[in-house]
């Protein structure tokens, strides 16, 4: 079974000779549509992460705003959005209002990049994974200049350290994503994920695949700043790190970006590594894949990122933090050497078509 | 100068055992790690299972879950068994204590949370309980007071809604009468006699003996000063006395 890729600014293309108008339209609506889901993505995940995480405590968590809390989020979200909105006399105000539309833009950047299904992405780049990579940037960038702008020293600390760590533990993410490249021979999401028919890349590659997801996931966790590696804003030591100085709105945009990127993470861990929309084939096995694509693609795009974000906040609400010296020591002494050698051995793979179901 | 003269003190031996665990951690120092570099990532992954194991344990089981939905299950509500919400009299069925007004409670309260007052027993010189007042507002419930009675009339209990609109009824009265001990009062043989001896205690009947207490150290204040005031006025007329030399004197040089 082959499948029909038609991303939404192809079909916008398609609408454009027709009527610009009815293109422009489409467009708008998609924006709206983005902007939604972003915003109820946010919402789902911010209760979620506060029930499982309560659970993990032998707590309940929300229980009073709707049954069980579930319009606990909503309730918050209305709450910051009647908050004054303060800037701080001594910050600069430029940079401080334009910190989290920064790291918001980042996270927003990306999320048009993901391939939902074949028909659900908004555009799909032949160099994809490079562009996320670099996008993702933006990030830590808003970060940066909302700890400098706020003129606090704990901002300006938690922002130096999600700087440092950003920068350090992309080397290893990228090392990471550089095997699924090679393995798909394309940098195109769609691509990689239409490469993953006969088998998803975790287990295809002979345990490259797995240690590679490892060193993702790993990596990628100290990217979005979450515990074990929330150095950026630990609460005990730097109260809130770089959005100590924000409230209202803003503060919500970093919370947001913030529970999106562990979305994105587990949105591009899913679909590098767990075959994305594509249902769980293995080989020529006709049967055996045609049950599985009973299930829709959208909807093993969603099992899956569920499955990892369910892992995430796995980690988040079981590891202590760790400190300065050892978040450098596990990145630069431990993940990049075997990222290395991962890489080098599955070049090698690659090379001599030693891996399941090679073309 | 000899060497003899200068004490060197000897280094004692680094202990066999670690001191405070019962020998439990005798052998090499648990936190030198020795597992080597790569042994050390291996163990260090094994830790982090283990620790994800015991936290997905927590979200299966419900039953675990020790949040208590509270003004809902006012009916129902179980509080642990050491809970420390108030300080209470151990009455016994009768409604007589053991309170012997020895003050060791009070004595121990490291913050005056509780106020002895007695008075005069009947016929013998010395004292009984006329009012044990406990202040929830000074309280640290550090459970002293309970660990030091000897007659085991004190404890805590749960019944933790204490709030009220007005601070001074946070005094509580914790004797419901005052009197002699149970041992006492069971000798008594009339029971019209026996009721007689015990006097009823209003449970927010604090207040008004702290303020008496209050008025009495005022009172006792202001006694002390004006002897103090006295006092003084004596000593600096006896030393004019002694300054000025008596007429006779003068007149005699």
């Amino acid at each position: 079974m082959s499948w029909q890729v038609k991303t939404i600014a192809q079909r916008t293309g398609d609408l454009l000779p027709g009527s610009p108008w009815t293109a422009a339209l489409y467009v708008l609506l998609t924006i709206l549509a983005v902007t939604a889901f972003v915003t109820v993505a946010g919402l789902v995940l911010i209760y979620a992460e506060r029930k499982i995480a309560a659970h993990f405590q032998c707590r309940v968590g929300p229980m009073r705003v709707g049954w069980h809390g579930v319009l606990q989020s909503i309730a918050d979200a209305i709450k910051l959005l009647m908050k004054e909105d303060i800037v701080p006399r001594d910050a600069d105000a430029l940079l401080h209002i334009l910190a989290p539309v920064l790291s918001f833009a980042g996270m927003l950047l990306v999320m048009i990049a993901l391939p939902m299904s074949p028909s659900l992405q908004v555009a799909d780049m032949n160099i994809g994974v490079l562009y996320v990579t670099a996008v993702s940037g933006l990030g830590v960038l808003g970060i940066l200049l909302g700890g400098w702008s706020s003129n606090n020293k704990w901002s300006l600390l938690g922002a130096m350290r999600a700087g440092a760590q950003i920068i350090s533990y992309e080397v290893s993410a990228t090392l990471a994503l550089l095997v699924v490249v090679l393995f798909a021979g394309t940098l195109q999401l769609s691509g990689i994920v239409q490469s993953q028919d006969t088998g998803w890349w975790i287990w295809r590659a002979h345990g490259c695949g797995l240690v590679a997801f490892a060193i993702f996931m790993i990596a990628g966790t100290a990217e979005i700043n979450r515990t074990p590696f929330d150095l950026a804003e630990g609460e005990s030591e730097l109260t809130a790190g770089f959005h100590t100085e924000y409230s209202g709105l803003r503060f919500s945009f970093f919370f947001l970006s913030e529970f999106l990127n562990m979305f994105v993470l587990a949105a591009m861990a899913s679909t590098l590594f767990l075959g994305g929309w594509m249902p769980l084939h293995i080989g020529h096995f006709a049967a055996l894949n045609g049950v599985m694509d009973l299930l829709p693609p959208g909807l093993w795009f969603a099992l899956k990122t569920t499955a990892i974000i369910f892992l995430i906040m796995w980690f988040r609400w079981t590891f202590p933090r760790l400190r300065v010296d050892q978040l450098m020591r596990l990145e630069w002494k431990i993940l990049l050497p075997i990222g290395f050698v991962n890489l080098f051995v599955s070049a090698a793979c690659v090379v001599t078509g030693f891996y399941f179901f090679a073309r | 100068m000899s060497d003899e003269s200068i004490a060197v003190p000897e280094l004692s031996p680094p202990p066999e055992k670690h001191v405070g665990t019962g020998g439990a951690l005798a052998g090499p120092v648990p936190w030198i790690d020795k597992s080597g570099a790569v042994g050390g990532v291996f163990k260090g992954i094994r830790s982090l299972f283990t620790g994800m194991k015991i936290t997905v344990g927590y979200l299966m089981r419900p039953s675990t879950v020790v949040t208590q939905q509270y003004p809902e299950n006012r009916e129902t509500l179980k509080l642990p068994d050491r809970f420390r919400a108030q300080l209470a009299f151990n009455h016994d069925a009768n409604g007589y204590h053991k309170c012997t007004m020895c003050r060791i409670c009070e004595e121990a309260c490291p913050n005056v949370s509780i106020i002895i007052t007695g008075r005069e027993k009947p016929a013998v010189s010395k004292k009984e309980l006329d009012s044990f007042v406990w202040r929830l507002d000074s309280c640290t419930f550090c459970n002293t007071c309970v660990i030091v009675c000897p007659f085991g009339v004190l404890r805590f209990d749960g019944t933790f809604e204490s709030s009220v609109y007005d601070r001074r009824l946070l005094a509580y009265t914790l004797n419901e009468y005052a009197g002699p001990v149970a041992s006492v009062l069971e000798k008594i043989e009339d029971p019209d006699a026996r009721k007689a001896a015990m006097e009823p205690r209003d449970p927010y009947g604090g207040h008004a003996v702290i303020e008496a207490l209050i008025v009495k150290q005022k009172a006792k204040k202001v006694a002390e000063k004006a002897a103090r005031e006295a006092a003084r006025v004596a000593r600096v007329a006896a030393k004019l006395a002694a300054a000025v030399p008596p007429p006779e004197a003068e007149n005699a040089g």
